[in-house]
């Protein structure tokens, strides 16, 4: 900031002549500051709120902090105890599965339903509406307490299964169901990918698929290539925002589990081992070095991604 | 566009005071936000935070309104939230320096903020806070090393509450509580599920806290915790103690396990108790009014079982709630004068009466006696009863304590749905409460 301030600056000494050249230069001087001005509170927000913390962290991440003491510097004990933490590896495998199973099924029901309202349904923009619904409240705490309710042992589901005689598990209760519960309710909220993929769909020229039709292609050779070619990078954008925010999954699996994460450590997402060993064990040290883990983890698969985007994105070039 | 724009140094000028407009604004905002919360005119302001159902929160405000009438000069900000987020926003209020200065604390987590030095010694302001008068039983029970950084508020212990129309609905007499082994339980409660054909279950399951055990293991002559705050038990007595939770699930005495874990994670109001669908769950002694409100229900309390079957009772007195003054206080004299307020004023007493504890003051207890509703003065008269029997409490759990709460409960899931015996469970407690009390 100071350093584009002073660019600004030099080329107009103070004292120098008012000729109308240096005159132009002070306004836009002005202007910039006045710009800087009105960014002034976005700044303090961006270091106070964003960068200061980031750092902090990294440096409790090398120490032993129990939130209520002064840290005391550790080195890379933090780093290297995660080593023989069995729980934080139980919380990785539960965050991967989570990662790896519900965002494809949701980007494929995302593109699914997208594909019919694409077709040209009456009240689109309702429908539109309806389906991005879910995406604005899923990660809610409301949501999540009304899923609990649902899938209790004594929910909704289980009420209407017994009406057919079935006997229904304890869908967040039992360890081999919570975690699919979850899934579920990440799934249910495709609809932010479904608008940008209808978006996308609406870019794709209508002269493909004439051609392609008089080619002679049936619809589902038409979506193999003509659709999905062409709406590959959208596919990209929506896998790597989707990825990165069900790596950082923490309400739902906070809720449905009244923050035990439970049961049996099933929905013990990352997110939520962190905060238990912030909050709960007061060890604020080893969560900051288990937050800039998961950052590294990220940052490791969107770089995979944006490598693999080089194989399978087509950019219409 | 910029022709608007006066020309010269005038211009330049309005051009900073429109840059700095904005930034005198955002500071402007600043101050005003840390800045509120003084007492311009002469009173002092204190933040007193705790936890509890909505009863407790109209009835505190209440005993908050006749303090500031009676210390005018001391006004009083209530802050309450349930249990679970109570901890978080402590811990984080209290790493940013930013604890209420009055706080309610529990037991298992008293060591942590004492022994990080964020609570304050008590005994330095006995001009203020007079304790002689609390309950001797108890009273030791907020002094760790080097002074007393808690009050209790009330004494309570862990019990079986009972329904006796369920027993009725079921059947099934209710059971002889001066006499009854834990194998008498296991039967009861399976009695109680089979001779209702599952319409009723005989208890909610009773492992996912520490609580019972400590009855069980003093029965043997053990602890949980020592003195030296290590674990005071052998993993051969919890073994014991799980084994009765894994027959319990075989004969169908309990819930299921899905309903299990739902219903200890959803509170008493939740509870089978509570919903009149068993016919007893251990609770605490002051639990038992909010219990019977809800369950509309008249509720029996009994002792718990295996009283007479070991060395040793192992019922015990545990203050229910702690009184503690934030380190970081800017007026510790007028807190502690309203903690003695909690603690020793009748008229106080008269509004809280049994909801945090029957109190601990021995006189304002008799003074209040009669006011206590039904189940209320159940619980009060059980403890008067049992009150001989009683071994003293044991120490203040150490530090970590708290940690053991999740763990004891992450292993109980595991005991109810097979995935650990009671002998793996019991070793897997021993070596993961260890380490979380050693750090």
């Amino acid at each position: 900031m100071t350093a584009t301030l002073r660019r600004a600056e030099s080329p107009t000494p103070r004292t120098a002549p008012p000729a109308p050249r240096a005159r132009g230069l002070s306004l836009k001087r002005r202007d910039a500051l006045a710009a800087y001005g009105f960014l002034t509170p976005w700044f303090l927000g961006l270091f106070f709120i964003t960068i200061g913390p980031i750092l902090a962290s990294l440096y409790f991440s090398f120490t032993d902090y129990s939130l209520l003491g002064d840290p005391q510097w550790v080195g890379l004990d933090n780093y290297r105890e995660m080593i023989g933490d069995p729980r934080l590896h139980s919380s990785l495998l539960v965050t991967f599965q989570y990662v790896f199973v519900s965002v494809p099924l949701q980007l494929g029901l995302a593109l699914a339903l997208a594909m019919i309202l694409d077709r040209g349904v009456r009240g689109l923009p309702l429908y539109r509406s309806v389906y991005y619904l879910p995406s604005l409240l899923g990660a809610s705490v409301a949501i999540a307490v009304l899923w609990r309710q649902i899938f209790g042992a004594n929910g909704l589901i289980n009420q209407v299964l017994g009406y057919f005689g079935i006997e229904g598990a304890g869908w967040v209760s039992h360890p081999d169901y919570a975690l699919g519960t979850l899934i579920v309710l990440n799934v249910w909220t495709f609809g932010a990918p479904m608008v940008i993929f209808l978006a996308g769909l609406r870019q794709i020229p209508a002269m493909y698929y004439e051609a392609a039709s008089v080619d002679g292609a049936g619809p589902v050779r038409r979506f193999f290539s003509v659709t999905i070619p062409l709406l590959t990078p959208i596919i990209f954008f929506n896998l790597v925002l989707q990825m990165i925010n069900a790596f950082q999954t923490f309400t739902q699996a906070f809720i449905v589990s009244s923050g035990s994460g439970g049961p049996s450590d099933s929905t013990l997402f990352y997110t939520l081992y962190l905060y238990q060993q912030g909050f709960g064990s007061f060890e604020m040290g080893y969560a900051s070095a288990l937050a800039w883990l998961l950052l590294v983890v990220i940052g490791a698969f969107t770089v995979l991604n944006f490598v693999a985007a080089r194989y399978w994105v087509f950019y219409g070039d | 566009m910029r022709s608007e724009s006066p020309r010269g140094p005038r211009g330049r000028y309005r051009a900073h005071r429109g840059a700095i407009a904005p930034v005198a604004a955002v500071a402007a905002l600043i101050v005003m936000a840390s800045g509120c919360g003084g007492g311009d005119d002469g009173t002092v302001e204190l933040r007193f935070s705790w936890w509890g159902p909505d009863g407790r929160h109209q009835i505190t405000q209440e005993v908050i309104d006749l303090f500031e009438e009676k210390h005018p000069e001391i006004t009083i900000e209530g802050d309450y939230t349930d249990w679970d987020s109570y901890w978080d926003r402590l811990a984080t209020s209290s790493s940013a320096n930013d604890a209420p200065d009055v706080i309610q604390h529990d037991e298992q987590y008293l060591r942590d903020y004492a022994g990080r030095d964020a609570l304050l010694n008590l005994d330095e302001y006995s001009d203020q806070l007079d304790v002689s008068e609390v309950d001797e039983l108890v009273r030791g029970t907020g002094e760790l090393e080097g002074g007393r950084y808690a009050v209790p508020s009330g004494v309570n212990a862990f019990v079986i509450i009972a329904d006796p129309q369920a027993f009725e609905e079921a059947g099934v007499e209710m059971p002889d509580d001066s006499s009854w082994t834990w194998q008498d339980y296991v039967d009861i409660a399976a009695e109680v599920s089979e001779e209702s054909d599952g319409e009723l279950v005989g208890a909610q399951n009773n492992s996912f806290n520490t609580a019972g055990f400590e009855i069980f293991a003093r029965q043997n002559g053990e602890s949980l915790y020592t003195e030296d705050g290590e674990l005071g038990f052998s993993p051969s007595t919890m073994e014991r103690w799980w084994d009765y939770t894994v027959q319990l699930q075989e004969e169908d005495a309990e819930p299921s396990p899905a309903e299990s874990i739902e219903r200890d994670a959803d509170g008493p109001d939740r509870s089978v108790l509570a919903t009149n669908d068993g016919a007893m769950a251990g609770f605490w002694t002051n639990q038992v009014g909010d219990l019977a409100n809800t369950a509309d229900r008249e509720l029996e309390i009994l002792r718990f079982p295996g009283e007479t079957e070991f060395e040793n009772p192992g019922t015990f007195f545990k203050p229910a709630m702690h009184w503690t003054v934030s380190a970081d206080t800017e007026h510790p004299e007028e807190a502690a004068t309203f903690v003695d307020f909690l603690v020793n004023d009748p008229e106080a007493a008269e509004l809280m009466l049994a909801d945090r504890g029957i109190p601990v003051n021995t006189g304002v207890r008799e003074q209040i006696y009669d006011d206590l509703p039904e189940a209320d003065a159940k619980g009060a008269d059980f403890l008067s009863e049992i009150e001989d029997d009683v071994l003293p409490a044991d120490p203040p759990p150490p530090q970590g304590a708290g940690e053991v709460v999740d763990i004891v409960k992450r292993i109980n899931e595991d005991v109810l749905y097979g995935e650990n015996t009671p002998e793996e469970a019991a070793n897997r407690f021993v070596e993961e409460a260890e380490a979380a009390i050693e750090d």
